[in-house]
């Protein structure tokens, strides 16, 4: 069955005043996949993935995400937000709300639902990242570990067909570090799409259906995990795996 | 020879007093904390001439006394046609006053407000009203109470402006009695025990609510 992608992007520039950090991505996305963003630091990882949600603005090209087009009207980013859910390396839960309102948050101001649905979903989040007895603690309580699996469940709320997933374990401790990847390997058992920027080769390797290499603003090399690890193409890879051996 | 006897018979009128120079204080902090938030919406919005406003609100208020402001609105308004009650006079200008150096202070707490945060709400699909009510708002405020404490009691002092268009507050009351009894001293003691009282009261209170909204995060 030859499916539609969820996302396409077409020729994507951006620029910050005179440097450009896209330099032109094209790359379609499928339902279900599981892509994998590996590069150097400042090769564009971050930005593409922010651009996905608007979260900036591309200066050229097009961007079009379940059907509809990322273009300047708020209608259309804020309908692209609630489909696209996104976790940060910097957890950046709400501080002031505990647990359960971080997750409850969004589905009751933004999709307006019925609140005690809203909560039930939460706690069957929480307890789906291992954290229902925290429910009532507020985020500073937490292990880093412990605040990243809650913000995969607080952006897991508004019920997202595609997770962005920006370095998520690379502020954590090393200990740490299997507890949030496990989560996300449920995800994506569940079949979740997920773009995920990771310096995690493992989880690159055992868990993506495609690994992209960026390098300098662009889609350096793209391929199975395999082809990626195994086989590099480009020497620009082949140096780039040596390094973070 | 200091004579502080005298000014037990007159402890009714002072307290009295005091409570007029209390109600003067919290209305402005009211009116200052509203006038504030309003001022700072205006001043981080995106709509150029909302910002320029705020801009100039701030250093006019900030940078002019406010007894002028105060002679302004009660000696000046009057030319205009519009005449206002010695309180109600004094309310405004203080408000205002307050609502220029309250802006300030809530910019300052926004501004504390780690991007993540607008960035997080963002990708949630929240709108812009909603995370400043939500997120961002609720954060800065609590970064703020120490400011607004500050400002609060710097009010409460100024509020003895108020005396020289007669509101009869607790500096124009001690004033009173001060001059027909010819003890100067003995009042004004008296008139700065009465706001030392206040201004650590209030201090008191203050601590309080920051504790109570510390054990939030
Ligand atoms: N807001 C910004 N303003 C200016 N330059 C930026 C901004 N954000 C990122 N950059 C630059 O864009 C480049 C790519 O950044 P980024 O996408 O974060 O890379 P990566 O995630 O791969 O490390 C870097 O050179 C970075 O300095
Ligand atoms: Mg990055």
């Amino acid at each position: 069955m030859i499916q539609n992608p969820i996302i396409t992007m077409e020729n994507v520039h951006k620029s910050y005043g005179d440097l450009e950090v896209l330099k032109g991505i094209d790359l379609q996305v499928y339902p279900g996949e599981v892509i994998s963003l590996i590069g150097s630091s400042g090769s564009g990882k971050s930005t593409l993935l922010r651009c996905l949600n608007h979260l900036e603005k591309i200066s050229k090209g097009t961007i079009i995400i379940d059907g509809i087009h990322l273009d300047e009207s708020s209608r259309h980013i804020n309908q692209i937000r609630r489909e696209v859910g996104m976790v940060f390396q910097q957890f950046n839960l709400f501080p002031h709300m505990t647990v359960l309102q971080n997750v409850m948050e969004a589905p009751i101001r933004v999709l307006k639902r019925d609140r005690s649905d809203v909560k039930k979903q939460a706690l069957t989040l929480l307890k789906k990242v291992g954290l229902q007895d925290k429910a009532e603690v507020y985020p500073k309580k937490l292990s880093g570990g412990q605040q990243q699996r809650v913000a995969i469940a607080r952006a897991l709320a508004m019920n997202p067909k595609i997770m962005l997933f920006d370095e998520p374990t690379s502020a954590l401790d090393p200990e740490l570090v299997n507890e949030v990847l496990l989560v996300m390997k449920e995800l994506v058992a569940e079949g979740m799409t997920m773009l995920v920027v990771t310096h995690e080769m493992s989880f690159a390797r055992d868990a993506s259906d495609r690994v992209i290499y960026m390098s300098n603003g662009i889609i350096e090399e793209t391929g199975s995990p395999d082809e990626i690890f195994h086989h590099p193409k480009s020497q620009k890879l082949k140096n780039f795996l040596v390094s973070i051996k | 020879m200091l004579d502080f006897t005298l000014v037990q018979k007159y402890i009714p009128f002072l307290i009295k007093a005091s409570w007029v120079t209390l109600e003067i204080s919290i209305l402005s902090i009211l009116i200052g904390l509203i006038l504030g938030l309003v001022i700072v919406l205006m001043k981080i919005s995106s709509i150029k001439p909302l910002s320029l406003f705020a801009d100039f609100y701030i250093w006019v208020l900030r940078g002019t006394p406010m007894l002028v402001q105060l002679f302004l609105v009660y000696f000046g308004l009057p030319q205009l046609g519009i005449e206002l009650s010695p309180f109600l006079a004094s309310l405004i200008a203080l408000g205002m006053n307050a609502g220029a150096y309250m802006a300030e202070i809530f910019r300052g707490g926004i501004q504390s407000i780690p991007k993540g945060q607008m960035e997080a709400a963002l990708s949630l699909g929240m709108d812009y009203p909603t995370i400043m009510r939500r997120i961002i708002l609720p954060q800065a405020f609590r970064v703020s109470i120490p400011g607004i404490g500050n400002e609060s009691i710097t009010l409460l002092k100024d509020s003895s402006l108020a005396s020289l268009v007669t509101v009869s507050e607790l500096m124009m009351t001690s004033q009173r009695f001060a001059s027909s009894n010819y003890a100067f001293i003995e009042f004004y003691i008296t008139a700065a025990i009465f706001y030392l009282i206040m201004t650590t009261l209030l201090t008191f209170v203050l601590r309080r609510i920051e504790s109570k909204l510390a054990v939030a995060d």
